[in-house]
């Protein structure tokens, strides 16, 4: 208690020392830069998840083969959660003698939950609507089309007349791309009385829920622990369609990184300020030493001081995270539609723990260290020496940068790229500057007067510069990373998804059909034409052992071994495929080998020279795993997880499979399409590409945001990083004024300092954020083609160079106008 | 430059105050002073008299609130920071209590210093001989914290000539040095001072060493002793 009076009364007398406000406003900016992004990426990463809840038109849900107890209705109910439920099954619709397989939807007035469910009359204006009252149905269009009906026609489903209400536009469908038959939406009450849902019927149930995210995780608790009837499983928004787990995936992946980066930044800021105030300390530690004070009541005193500083920067710090993160939500809303997420106060806690960790961490050392200064130190002038082997310590924010990455990243393979690129960073720029003093040592002695004062300076404060230019390259390479590598991954990623990717897919077209159907789409101007064979069938035995007398440990495996799976061949390993064990059987092998995706490796714990035999039609074929690949789901290509050898599977019972893409406008072409080919199957995804082309646009949008407070905080660290030579400099200046430098000298002198520290700094960390932004693309990413942006890269080291230059010109206005007396004053 | 026959620098009625927290506080009032070229100076009196003050001002280093100073013919008072500056380069040398070398330095490079100011292209051998006079040459690559006090005062001597100034103003040259060391020391600057007819302004409050002067005055509460003029 005694040791708190005497640190809060040291740190009132201290408060004047602008190392100590330095240091606070650095912990401040820290914990707000940390806690509004973490906050920020917190509440977006939610905003995602209730993006993905709106895919499924609920938070959360359980599917099943047959009706749901009530059970789980009346535990929602009393969670507080809204229910609906639905029922999808196939069944013919007649009309005008005509008839058509319809998968349709039937859900009560409630539904959905999340997301909109987008109509449109018969004048073709679009609203936002509900279930389907009894006594209606909503159609799709190639269901409107297939039928030859309009919006306000009557048709028969189920045995009963039913009235076309709307046209339905989109609905959230849980992202599944091969829905087969064209859509309908009738109610729940006219799909029981038509007697549609009852034993025998092959309709999947399900019951979705909605409420506040802690009512939601109360229920998913308790249906965790229940039992739930077989077959069903719970419909989470994390385990929406793969492709869109990619983009969400992507998507915290970039956040995570941006997050990452500012933590760095704060960190570095932090890391400056602390190593300053320590320099500044050791006289007087010697000074209390010397006057008989013990070496751990000095360090107690220290400690005691930062801490009574540092917890209510870092609180104010937290506050004004909080703050400014629900401001910047306010403004950003617009991003996430109507997605309901309240503020987060975790993240804004963690940013203020960290943040005081940090501040131990990189203080910690140098304190310690002061309380090995010996008493005798009042006597000599020997300190500067001491001083500048504490200076090696300014290394440290490498060693908490990596901490940091560690404690921020989910992903390994993000944190130790970052790391690995940051340390290389940091050695690179280590290792310039000292080539840097070298040659100013050479090139000095012929230079103009004043370009050799600004190479004697950089060279006079060696290793204070070496930490100067480490510290500024690793600032502006996480601040070149966010502002320029990020926004082109972005767009990398925004390119795969070309305005010409596949966007319908055809199913059930025959071998006889291929070349009309082609000859036909190249007349409507559909390009992109992709055809596969596509066999259906079933495992039968896996090394010869009948499927129904195994066990397996991943529940997935029996749901599949129950499943019609889907196969196809090719002879050449397909785009977005990538053989990761074993070879890839190629045209022609000599037995029948099946190559198989990753998740069937581990869900049927499947190895190389494993036997599978699958039975399709009335035929068995018995193929040996030649090996396993990985498979770019997010690709947008046709892509199957068991793909077997050409020569041996093509006798299979088979159909193709055919993706193209087609631009708008082209319904009536495409509902003739449908006519003259009555067997197939059409399947739009574009409502599938829109969705990924949103979430990137969001993930761009909350970068964005994110980057403007890591500007602040690369701000910081520059001014930190000058603030740190600003008291030898003012010594410096009121020195050489007093032995007759003219301003000017001294402010051209620095402005070749920092030009050279600047242009160290700058092209280091453009070679860095495009080494590290081009491994990342690569191995994180997965972004194909990635090239990092080289000249707008080049462009920010130069602009780099500038903004330090000027920073340190304006810095140093005020050290050249150091009245010479100080020297004399200071005896 | 070094006529004999006038005075090289010359204080009339100078005043100086400083604001403090309880209102304006004088620490000059009327000084009236001149030095001869090639003369040694002596400024005595008890600390807080106004020594460096005063020493500040005739140096150019800060100007007075009333009065003229006029160095080698000009008057200071007139100039503004840059011109003063620029005098200072060529006609001045300091040598301060507390050395004041630059740490990160080494001997021969702080003795460079005001020769790479005037962008001299001879400065390493220029500094060499400096160091050589002072008798420093084998520690030219020693740093200040490698040298001990009387070494360190050593090479800012050298640094304070090296320019060849034709006025020399020392403030308490021996006062961060034992007595052998500091009249080591001393003799130095008074060598200087007659070998090269460098003028030695110095401030202390050690009468013998303002008796080895030819010259000096005594300050008290910021006003001239009278009577003390040598």
């Amino acid at each position: 208690m005694r040791m708190l009076r005497l640190a809060l009364r040291n740190l009132r007398r201290e408060w004047h020392l602008p190392e100590l406000r330095t240091l606070a406003a650095s912990l401040v900016l820290a914990v707000v830069a940390l806690g509004v992004v973490a906050t920020l990426a917190t509440r977006i990463e939610r905003g995602m998840l209730a993006s993905a809840a709106e895919l499924i038109g609920g938070d959360i849900g359980i599917g099943s083969p047959q009706a749901l107890p009530d059970s789980f209705a009346v535990k929602a109910r009393q969670d507080g959660l809204a229910i609906t439920r639905t029922a999808g099954f196939p069944s013919v619709a007649f009309a005008h003698q005509q008839a058509q397989l319809l998968d349709v939807e039937a859900t009560d007035a409630q539904y959905p939950l999340r997301g909109t469910l987008e109509l449109a009359d018969a004048a073709g204006r679009q609203r936002i609507g509900h279930g389907a009252p009894p006594g209606t149905v909503y159609l799709d269009h190639r269901a409107l089309v297939a039928l030859g009906l309009k919006v306000g026609d009557r048709l028969q489903l189920g045995g009963r007349e039913l009235t076309i209400a709307a046209e339905l536009m989109r609905q959230p469908d849980g992202g599944e791309l091969l829905a087969l038959a064209p859509r309908a939406m009738m109610s729940l009450v006219d799909a029981e009385a038509a007697g549609l849902l009852g034993v025998g019927s092959r309709a999947r149930h399900r019951l979705l829920l909605a409420g506040s995210p802690a009512d939601v995780q109360r229920w998913r608790d308790w249906a965790r622990i229940a039992t739930l009837p077989q077959g069903a499983q719970l419909i989470t928004p994390e385990q929406t369609q793969e492709r869109m787990r990619s983009a969400f995936d992507r998507a915290g992946a970039f956040l995570r990184l941006t997050a990452l980066l500012s933590a760095l930044l704060a960190g570095i800021a932090i890391a400056l300020s602390a190593q300053r105030y320590a320099r500044r300390k050791s006289t007087e530690v010697a000074l209390l030493r010397a006057l008989g004070t013990s070496r751990r009541r000095v360090l107690g005193l220290l400690l005691g001081t930062l801490g009574a500083l540092a917890v209510p920067a870092a609180a104010l710090g937290m506050l004004l995270a909080l703050g400014l993160a629900q401001l910047a939500w306010l403004l950003a809303s617009q991003l996430f539609g109507n997605v309901p997420t309240s503020l987060p106060l975790a993240p804004a806690l963690a940013a203020a723990a960290m943040g005081l960790a940090v501040l131990v961490g990189f203080a910690l050392p140098p304190l310690a260290r002061l309380a090995e200064v010996s008493p005798v130190a009042v006597f000599r002038q020997s300190m500067t020496r001491r001083a500048r082997r504490f200076d090696a310590l300014y290394l440290i924010p490498l060693l908490v940068a990596l901490l940091l990455i560690w404690s921020q990243s989910s992903s390994l393979k993000l944190a130790g790229i970052l790391a690995a690129s940051l340390i290389g960073v940091a050695a690179i720029a280590a290792l310039l500057a000292l080539l840097l003093l070298w040659l100013a040592r050479r090139v000095a002695p012929g230079a103009h007067p004043a370009l050799r004062l600004g190479l004697a300076a950089l060279a006079r404060r060696r290793m204070l510069s070496v930490i100067q230019a480490t510290s500024l390259s690793l600032g502006l390479c996480a601040l070149l990373l966010l502002a320029i590598v990020a926004p082109s991954l972005l767009q990398g990623w925004r390119q795969e998804l070309p305005a010409d990717t596949p966007n319908w897919f055809a199913l059930n077209l025959q071998d006889d059909q291929r070349a009309g159907f082609a000859q036909a789409l190249q007349r409507i101007g559909a390009d992109q034409l992709n055809m596969a064979p596509l066999a259906v069938g079933k495992l039968t035995a896996i090394n010869g052992q009948p499927i129904d007398r195994l066990h397996f440990d991943d529940a997935r495996a029996n749901d599949w071994a129950d499943r019609q799976l889907r196969l196809s061949w090719a002879g050449q390993l397909p785009p977005a495929n990538e053989v990761i064990a074993g070879r890839w059987a190629g045209p022609a092998p000599a037995h029948a080998e099946v190559s198989i995706d990753t998740m069937w490796r581990d869900m049927f714990a499947l190895k190389l020279g494993d036997t599978l035999t699958f039975h399709v039609g009335e035929r068995d074929i018995q193929a040996t795993v030649g090996s396993v690949r990985k498979v770019d789901w997010s690709s947008f290509r046709v892509n199957f997880f068991l793909l077997l050898d050409p020569v041996h599977a093509s006798e299979l019972p088979h159909t193709w499979l055919a993706s193209f893409h087609l631009s708008g406008g082209h319904a009536e072409a495409l509902a003739q399409l449908s006519r003259d080919y009555g067997n197939l199957s059409l399947v739009d995804v574009d409502a599938l590409l829109d969705r990924v082309r949103e979430i990137v646009d969001r993930v761009g949008n909350a970068v964005r945001w994110i980057l403007g407070f890591s500007l602040l905080a690369g701000a910081l660290v520059l001014a930190a990083s000058l603030a740190a030579s600003a008291a030898e400099r003012r010594h410096e200046a009121a020195l050489l004024r007093t032995l007759g430098a003219r301003r000017a000298q001294l402010r051209v002198a620095a402005a070749c300092e920092f030009a050279l520290l600047g242009l160290v700094a700058g092209l280091t960390a453009a070679l860095g954020a495009a080494g590290a932004g081009l491994w990342l693309g690569h191995a994180v990413f997965h972004i194909e083609h990635f090239v990092p942006p080289l000249w707008p890269l080049l462009g920010g080291a130069v602009g780099a160079a500038l903004v330090v230059m000027l920073l340190g010109l304006a810095g140093t206005r005020k050290v050249s106008r150091t009245p010479p007396m100080r020297l004399l004053r200071e005896g | 430059m070094n006529d004999p026959t006038r005075p090289l620098l010359e204080a009339c009625h100078v005043s100086k105050s400083v604001r403090g927290p309880e209102g304006r506080l004088e620490i000059l009032s009327g000084v009236d002073l001149h030095i001869m070229a090639g003369e040694s100076f002596a400024i005595v009196g008890a600390s807080g008299s106004g020594k460096t003050t005063l020493l500040g001002l005739l140096a150019g280093l800060d100007t007075p609130d009333a009065g003229d100073i006029t160095l080698d013919g000009h008057a200071l008072h007139r100039l503004d920071e840059e011109a003063r500056a620029d005098l200072r380069r060529r006609l001045v040398g300091f040598v301060f209590q507390s050395f004041h070398l630059l740490p990160a330095l080494t001997a021969e490079e702080n003795v460079m210093l005001p020769l790479e100011l005037e962008g001299s292209s001879d400065a390493r051998s220029r500094a060499r001989e400096a160091l050589d006079a002072v008798g420093l040459s084998p520690r030219r690559r020693h740093y200040p914290a490698q040298l001990s006090g009387g070494e360190q005062q050593r090479v800012a001597i050298a640094r304070a000539f090296v320019h060849g100034p034709c006025v020399l103003f020392a403030d308490e040259p021996t006062g961060n040095l034992d007595q052998r060391t500091g009249h080591h020391v001393c003799d130095l600057l008074f060598a200087l001072n007659r070998d090269h007819h460098t003028t030695l302004v110095l401030v202390t409050h050690d009468a013998s060493l303002a008796a080895r002067c030819q010259r000096g005055i005594e300050l008290d509460e910021g006003r001239v002793v009278p009577g003390i003029h040598a």
